[in-house]
This record gives C-alpha cells, sequence and structure tokens, in this order.
C-alpha cells in the first residue's frame, strides 16, 4: 500500500480528513483510510454520537463543523492539524440528497444545495491549500454524482451543485499542480441513507448494467485509490455499475 | 413574432445576440445590470422574475431565454474574498436558475426553448478560476437536469465557448500585465483553429440551437472553441 504524505523519521501516521463521515460512503470512507494506515478526522454536523463511535473503532477523532460554514471548516482543519498532524489526503463529502420539481425550489434551499456541496468543497480547499502548499504536497478528493453527468428529474439543484463540484475539482488540479492532486469520484447509486427507496428494489438493480447498487466501502476503495495515485491530478472515476458510459 | 429574453446584454456576447436575434426578425428583451426596461442585477431572484413577468406582460409571450449574464475574476483559491466568490457563483450560476425557474411555466406554453451559456472553462478547469470554472459548470449540470424536467414542451441547451474577442479581454490583459495583441495572441494560439472566436459567431450557435432545425437537440453542450477541447 502506497501511503500518502511525508516519510517522517517519527513514522507519525497520515492524516485523512473526512468530511460527512458519520454515515454512508463517508464512513466507509474514514474506515477505508484508517485500514491504509492513516489517522482520520471523522467530520459530522450534528450526528456526534455516530461520529465518536466511528472515530473510536477508526483509532481518529471526531470533528463537529457544518462545511457550508467557511470559518467553521477553518477552524476545524487548525484543529485537526492542532491534534492529529498535518492532512496529507482531505476528502469533501459532506452531503444531502432531495427532490422538488423546479417550481418548487425555493431560493432558500437552492443557496443550501449549493452552500453544502460546492461551498463544502471550496471552503475545505481554501483552509487546507496553504497548509498543504507549505508542506510541498498533498491530495484533495470531492465526491459528486452520477447526477452531475446525465441530469434527472427534480434534482436540478443536486445536479447543479453536483456539476460544479467537478468544475471546481478541474480548476483546482490546473492551479494547484504540482504540489497538490485534486480529482472526483463520481457514484453512480449506492446503498446509503441518502438513496431512494425506489433505487433499492430488485427491478430497479436489474437497470444497472452490472445488477446491483454499488456498496459504500466500493466507493470508499475508488476514493482512497484515487487519493494515493501519484500521477492522477484532475480526473473524474465513475465506479457505478456501469449505469452511466461516456 | 417569437420572444427572446437575454440577459448580459451589454457585453461583448450580449451584443451580438441582440444583433443576430433582431435581424432574424425576433422581438428582444434586452437586459443588462443597468439602464433599461428590463434592467436587473442577474443574480437578483426578485428581480430576475420581475423583469420576466414584465416582458411577458410587453409582448404577450415569451419563447427563449438565453442566460448570458456572466462574472470572472480571476484569483488563488486560497487568497480570493470569500463574499467575492460567492458573488460569481451567484450571477453566473444562480442567476440563469432563478432565470430558468421564472421563465419555465411561459416557455411550456410557448414549446420554447432556455440556452445557458457556459464556457470552456467549465468542462476543462482553468487556474485562478476556481468560481468561474465551478459556476459555469454547474451550469451544464443544469442543462441536463432541466432538459429532462422540462421536456417535452421546452428545449435546454448550452453553449461552452472558447475565448471570444470581447471587452474582457482587456481586463484579462491588464491582470497578465501584458497589451491586448498579445493577450489575444496567447489565447489564439491554445486552439487549432489559431484564433479566438468572434461575437458574431457564438451568437450563430445560439441561433441555431433556438432555431426549429434544432428541434430534436436538447441537453445538449455545443462547443464552439476552435478545437481546443475535443470531447
Amino acid at each position: 500500500m502506497t501511503i500518502v504524505g511525508r516519510a517522517g523519521a517519527e513514522a507519525r501516521p497520515p492524516v485523512a480528513l473526512v468530511t460527512g463521515a458519520s454515515s454512508g460512503i463517508g464512513r466507509a470512507t474514514a474506515e477505508a483510510f484508517a485500514a491504509a494506515g492513516y489517522r482520520v478526522a471523522v467530520n459530522h454536523r450534528g450526528s456526534a454520537a455516530a461520529a465518536a463511535a466511528l472515530a473510536r473503532t477508526v483509532g481518529g477523532r471526531a470533528y463537529r463543523a457544518d462545511v457550508a460554514d467557511a470559518g467553521a471548516v477553518a477552524a476545524m482543519v487548525a484543529t485537526v492539524e492542532g491534534e492529529l498532524g498535518p492532512i496529507a489526503v482531505a476528502v469533501c463529502n459532506a452531503g444531502f440528497y432531495e427532490e422538488q420539481p423546479l417550481a418548487e425550489v425555493s431560493d432558500a434551499r437552492w443557496e443550501r444545495m449549493l452552500r453544502v456541496h460546492l461551498g463544502g468543497c471550496f471552503h475545505v480547499a481554501r483552509a487546507v491549500v496553504p497548509r498543504m502548499r507549505a508542506r510541498g504536497e498533498g491530495s484533495i478528493v470531492t465526491v459528486a454524482s452520477e447526477l452531475a453527468l446525465v441530469g434527472g428529474v427534480g434534482v436540478a439543484p443536486y445536479v447543479a451543485a453536483k456539476a460544479a463540484v467537478i468544475g471546481l475539482s478541474r480548476a483546482l488540479a490546473r492551479e494547484l499542480a504540482p504540489l497538490i492532486r485534486v480529482n472526483v469520484v463520481v457514484p453512480g447509486p449506492v446503498d446509503t441513507p441518502l438513496l431512494p427507496d425506489r433505487d433499492k428494489t430488485p427491478a430497479y438493480a436489474r437497470t444497472v448494467p452490472l445488477g446491483r447498487i454499488g456498496t459504500p466501502r466500493e466507493i470508499a476503495a475508488a476514493i482512497v485509490h484515487i487519493a494515493e495515485s501519484r500521477w492522477t491530478t484532475g480526473q473524474v472515476y465513475s465506479p457505478n455499475g456501469g449505469l452511466v458510459i461516456q | 413574432m417569437s420572444v427572446l429574453l437575454v440577459t448580459g446584454a451589454a457585453g461583448g456576447l450580449g451584443r451580438a445576440l441582440v444583433e443576430r436575434f433582431t435581424a432574424d426578425g425576433w422581438l428582444v428583451a434586452a437586459s443588462a445590470r443597468r439602464d433599461g426596461e428590463f434592467a436587473a442585477d442577474a443574480g437578483d431572484s426578485g428581480a430576475i422574475a420581475t423583469v420576466v413577468g414584465r416582458v411577458v406582460e410587453r409582448f404577450g409571450r415569451l419563447d427563449l431565454v438565453v442566460a448570458n449574464a456572466a462574472e470572472l475574476r480571476l484569483a488563488h483559491v486560497e487568497q480570493h474574498p470569500l463574499e467575492d466568490w460567492w458573488a460569481i457563483v451567484r450571477t453566473n450560476l444562480s442567476g440563469p436558475f432563478y432565470l430558468a425557474r421564472a421563465a419555465a411555466p411561459h416557455l411550456a406554453e410557448a414549446w420554447g426553448a432556455i440556452v445557458f451559456v457556459s464556457s470552456e472553462w467549465g468542462i476543462t478547469g482553468w487556474p485562478l478560476a476556481s468560481a468561474y470554472a465551478a459556476s459555469k459548470a454547474g451550469l451544464i449540470g443544469l442543462t441536463k437536469a432541466l432538459a429532462r424536467e422540462l421536456a417535452p414542451r421546452v428545449r435546454v441547451n448550452a453553449i461552452a465557448p472558447g475565448v471570444i474577442d470581447s471587452p474582457q479581454l482587456s481586463v484579462d490583459a491588464a491582470a497578465a500585465g501584458i497589451g491586448l495583441d498579445e493577450m489575444k495572441r496567447r489565447y489564439a494560439e491554445t486552439a487549432p483553429l489559431g484564433r479566438i472566436a468572434t461575437p458574431a459567431e457564438i451568437a450563430a450557435t445560439v441561433a441555431f440551437l433556438a432555431s426549429p432545425e434544432a428541434g430534436y437537440f436538447t441537453g445538449q453542450v455545443l462547443q464552439p472553441n476552435g478545437g481546443t477541447t475535443m470531447a
């Protein structure tokens, strides 16, 4: 296994920050980084008990912050680096999903969607980039969605926000090279609390070329892999069961 | 007569759009930040809804909206003032969403269309342009989502042009500390066709998407970019 981070004589494990880590893909990602030898900063917004339990399991620590709040994210990043050490990998995963017809989307819901998904990535990048730049290396992975590539009905804010995450990641990949790598993982339908129930049926599974929805562990594996792929930046990995082939 | 509402009408591409559609016989409601009957801050939800209402009141219908207003400022991601970063997203991404939401019922009535003006940089990314690239990429997502949601009555497409000969180039040149001609030369040499685009030829791409000839296009991104990207 490759470890992203400095080969320090003190052999301090590298640190991975995972936002939205109390459930679903984030939780599996925290576990996967721990298994790969990282200390994990488990970010959550309000699921303190779940985050604390996960942090105990993976030997990391839980940190509360709303990623939509730039100041809270900056403070969290400073605390993580003070307590666990330099962040080698930041995974911008926090998000939520909702469906609404266009006419019913309020300004506030639109704004919140952008602030959490796009802002969540921007705010984390803003906070970790100067630190990574000073250390001469770092890896950022953002999490978008296959819907960003193909659209969908009743999900315009979600799709726009996730597509913006892909654009942000590509811009940052160019801007921050060669020191910091930025990549995107674009999951298909995954068995998490965010997935609508109608997508958890056998009938839906038959529409996926590989015959089933994904597991959080499979997405986590892609995130760890791309985070550690040292000649990979500005790329989009799409573990999606073949649902989108383009 | 068909009715068009275009935002960012005072800019380089905006003026070309107004000229082209006027020449093609459209009634054009030209919205810019200042001046005129349809003036509005393109990122202001309430102002945009008011303008859409005014256009329909004045002309009785709405067949096409072109979301063209945009802001571009270059800065390192960690040095970009927060308010400034979000202001770009507001104009470039939230504004077009508000415009589409307000216009959709009228466009559906007219079996109309939406064209979002994205950018090559929304597809490729660009250094120091995180807010701009993110917002322009978001527009491409918005295009695909709304194309599905508003079908079959409203076709929704986007263009992602390369660099256009427009007043923005003087801003870019000043920021880079070089002359305008040198700025144009540098952009031109990134394109296989060896030049930057004229506003008129980009307006022509929008005119095509708006026309009956493009009646089977929806959810698509056309890329008049001189060959800079081929995907």
